[in-house]
C-alpha cells in the first residue's frame, strides 16, 4: 500500500516540477549590476550588448538556445551572441550565481549585466527586453 | 570510453517511458530484482554505450519505421549523463530494498521515477540542466564521463 502512495507522490512531484519549469522557462530577470566578471566572460564582451550563453556538454536544451540566440544576434544590430562552455569551469558559473544551463546573460561592453534568462529564451520577449539597451 | 553517435531524440523518450513503467512496477510491488536489472541497464548505457539499451533496439525495429522520419538529432553526452544519474538512484534504491531499508528503497526509486517521467513526458532532462548544481555538491558523480 505504501508503494501506491510513493507512486502517487512521485507523479505529483513530477507534475509540480514540470509545471514550475515550464512557467520559469525563458523567464527574464532584469538587473543592473556591474559586479566583477570572471575573465573568461569578460573576454567575450563585444561592442553593444553581448548575450553570453552558459552551456555544458551535458545540456541538451543548450543547443536550442544557441540556435535561437545566434539567429537573433545575426539579425539585430549591436547584438552579439557568444557561448561559454562551463562544464569544466564550475567556479565561473558559481561566481555568476548560475545553477542551471542554459542561462544567458546580457552584458554591455563595459561589463554591466542588464538582464539574464534562465532556460531556452523566447525570441520576441527577449528582443523586447533588450531593446532599451541596444544602440 | 567510446563516444556514441547522435541519436533520433524520440528513441530516448520511448526508452524513458519504459523506464517509468519499470520504476512504477518496482514501487507497487517492491520487487527489488527488477530494480537491480534496471540498475544494470542504466550502468551499461552510462558507462559503456547507449547501443546496449534494449529499448533503443525496440524503438529502431518496431516504432521508427512506422513514424515520420526526423532529421533532428540529439547529442549522446547528455543522454549518457542522465543514465549515470539514474544509475546512482537505482543503485541506492536496490540496496535499500535488498537490505530491508524499504523506505530508502522507495524514496530513491520514486526520485528516479520523477526524473524518468519528466524526461518521457516533457523531454526534460533534470540531471543535465542541474549539472552545475550536481557538480558543486557531488563532484564525483558529475565528473565528465564521455570525453
Amino acid at each position: 500500500m505504501t508503494g501506491v502512495w510513493a507512486l502517487l507522490g512521485a507523479l505529483a512531484v513530477a507534475g509540480a516540477i514540470g509545471v514550475l519549469l515550464k512557467v520559469r522557462e525563458g523567464r527574464i530577470s532584469s538587473r543592473e549590476t556591474s559586479a566583477d566578471l570572471p575573465a573568461p566572460v569578460r573576454d567575450l564582451l563585444a561592442p553593444g550588448v553581448t548575450l553570453v550563453q552558459l552551456s555544458t556538454t551535458f545540456c541538451a536544451p543548450c543547443r536550442h538556445a544557441k540556435v535561437i540566440l545566434s539567429d537573433l544576434a545575426s539579425r539585430t544590430d549591436g547584438l552579439t551572441h557568444a557561448e561559454l562552455d562551463v562544464t569544466n569551469l564550475p567556479d565561473v558559473a558559481a561566481s555568476l550565481g548560475v545553477m542551471r544551463t542554459p542561462t544567458t546573460l546580457a552584458l554591455t561592453a563595459d561589463g554591466v549585466e542588464v538582464l539574464r534568462v534562465g532556460g531556452v529564451p523566447k525570441r520576441d520577449t527577449l528582443l523586447a527586453a533588450l531593446q532599451p539597451h541596444l544602440p | 570510453m567510446p563516444k556514441d553517435a547522435p541519436v533520433d531524440p524520440r528513441g530516448p523518450r520511448f526508452s524513458a517511458w519504459m523506464t517509468t513503467v519499470i520504476l512504477a512496477v518496482v514501487l507497487l510491488t517492491g520487487w527489488w530484482r527488477l530494480l537491480a536489472a534496471q540498475t544494470v541497464l542504466f550502468a551499461m548505457c552510462a558507462f559503456i554505450s547507449l547501443k546496449l539499451n534494449p529499448w533503443g533496439h525496440v524503438y529502431r525495429y518496431a516504432i521508427q519505421p512506422r513514424i515520420t522520419p526526423t532529421t533532428e538529432r540529439e547529442e549522446a553526452a547528455p543522454l549518457r549523463f542522465a543514465q549515470g544519474v539514474g544509475f546512482v538512484f537505482a543503485l541506492i534504491g536496490t540496496l535499500g530494498y535488498a537490505t530491508g531499508l524499504t523506505t530508502l528503497g522507495m524514496v530513491a526509486t520514486a526520485l528516479a521515477l520523477v526524473a524518468a517521467l519528466l524526461n518521457a513526458a516533457l523531454g526534460l532532462c533534470l540531471g543535465c540542466e542541474m549539472y552545475l548544481l550536481l557538480r558543486r555538491y557531488a563532484p564525483a558523480l558529475a565528473r565528465p564521463q564521455s570525453q
